[in-house]
């Protein structure tokens, strides 16, 4: 480890990302946000089938947001897709990231997912900086990691010849 | 001997953890409603019905997890690491 004289802020700090502990710790943390996802999918199944119509109705409230009119008019005219979508999708991202299978386009769903409900919820009692953005944070180091290359199906699956011919499947892998 | 603490530190934390967040939730997911771990009640109020596992018993392993990687904390400010063993105090280079 060695700093710089001039900036000890900008030293080459070394992070042993490939360190037994970091690995660890990062294929946790995918675990468990794939589990709040799949729990949180599952059960919307187990209870009302893919005809989840709070989604579109949720949306078609979410004037005033920083996302304009755009998720308005998604529910307005795709709750054909929202209504069963919300739970099969909320299911998929969960098992996906669980399995650390495709595991950045799942949590790339995930981004998705948790945008529209932290400016959606437009609960900022307590500040921007809320446990909707931190469950966003949560999918974005997913990906930023590649945390499916750790205990994950991704570090198989990027070994296969379909994927060392194609490498640009890794932004989707990993 | 190190290396085996060391995974067995983190074998025990996270086979705890995910023991009160994973499986414990698929058993309770499972059971029927409620799928979370607090009862269910009626338009008066009233409990219908209860969780299969009490929320005390899933948040116990959960906490149990992270208690054992304290342990392990406390255990290598005892015990450094030996590339750490003979660093006294970090000083910055100039």
């Amino acid at each position: 480890m060695s700093y710089q004289s001039s900036n000890p802020l900008v030293g080459e700090v070394e992070f042993a990302l490939e360190g037994p502990w970091a690995t660890y710790w990062i294929a946790f943390l995918r675990v468990v946000t794939g589990w709040w996802f799949f729990h949180a999918g599952v059960t919307k199944i187990i209870t009302d089938g893919f005809a989840f119509s709070y989604g579109p109705a949720y949306m078609q409230q979410m004037t005033g947001t920083a996302l304009g009119g755009i998720p308005v008019w998604m529910g307005n005219n795709l709750a054909w897709l929202i209504a069963p979508g919300v739970p099969l999708f909320e299911t998929l991202i969960g098992l996906a990231l669980m399995a650390g299978a495709l595991t950045r386009l799942a949590a790339f769903g995930g981004v998705i997912f948790m945008s529209l409900f932290w400016v959606g919820n437009a609960g900022f009692g307590h500040g921007v900086v809320n446990s909707d953005l931190m469950g966003l944070l949560l999918f974005m180091t997913v990906i930023v990691l590649a945390a499916g290359r750790y205990y994950g199906l991704d570090a198989l699956i990027e070994q296969t010849a379909l994927v060392k011919q194609n490498p640009k499947l890794r932004y989707l892998l990993g | 001997m190190t290396d085996i603490i060391d995974k067995a530190a983190r074998a025990l934390s996270a086979g705890l953890m995910l023991f009160g967040i994973v499986v414990l939730g698929l058993v309770e997911t499972l059971a029927g409603q409620p799928f979370a771990p607090v009862p269910m009640t009626n338009e008066a109020g009233d409990v219908v019905a209860t969780p299969l596992i009490a929320p005390e018993i899933r948040t116990g392993f959960v906490l149990a997890g992270i208690a054992v990687l304290g342990l392990y904390a406390a255990y290598r400010l005892v015990a450094p690491l030996p590339d750490d063993r003979g660093v006294s105090h970090e000083t910055m280079a100039d």
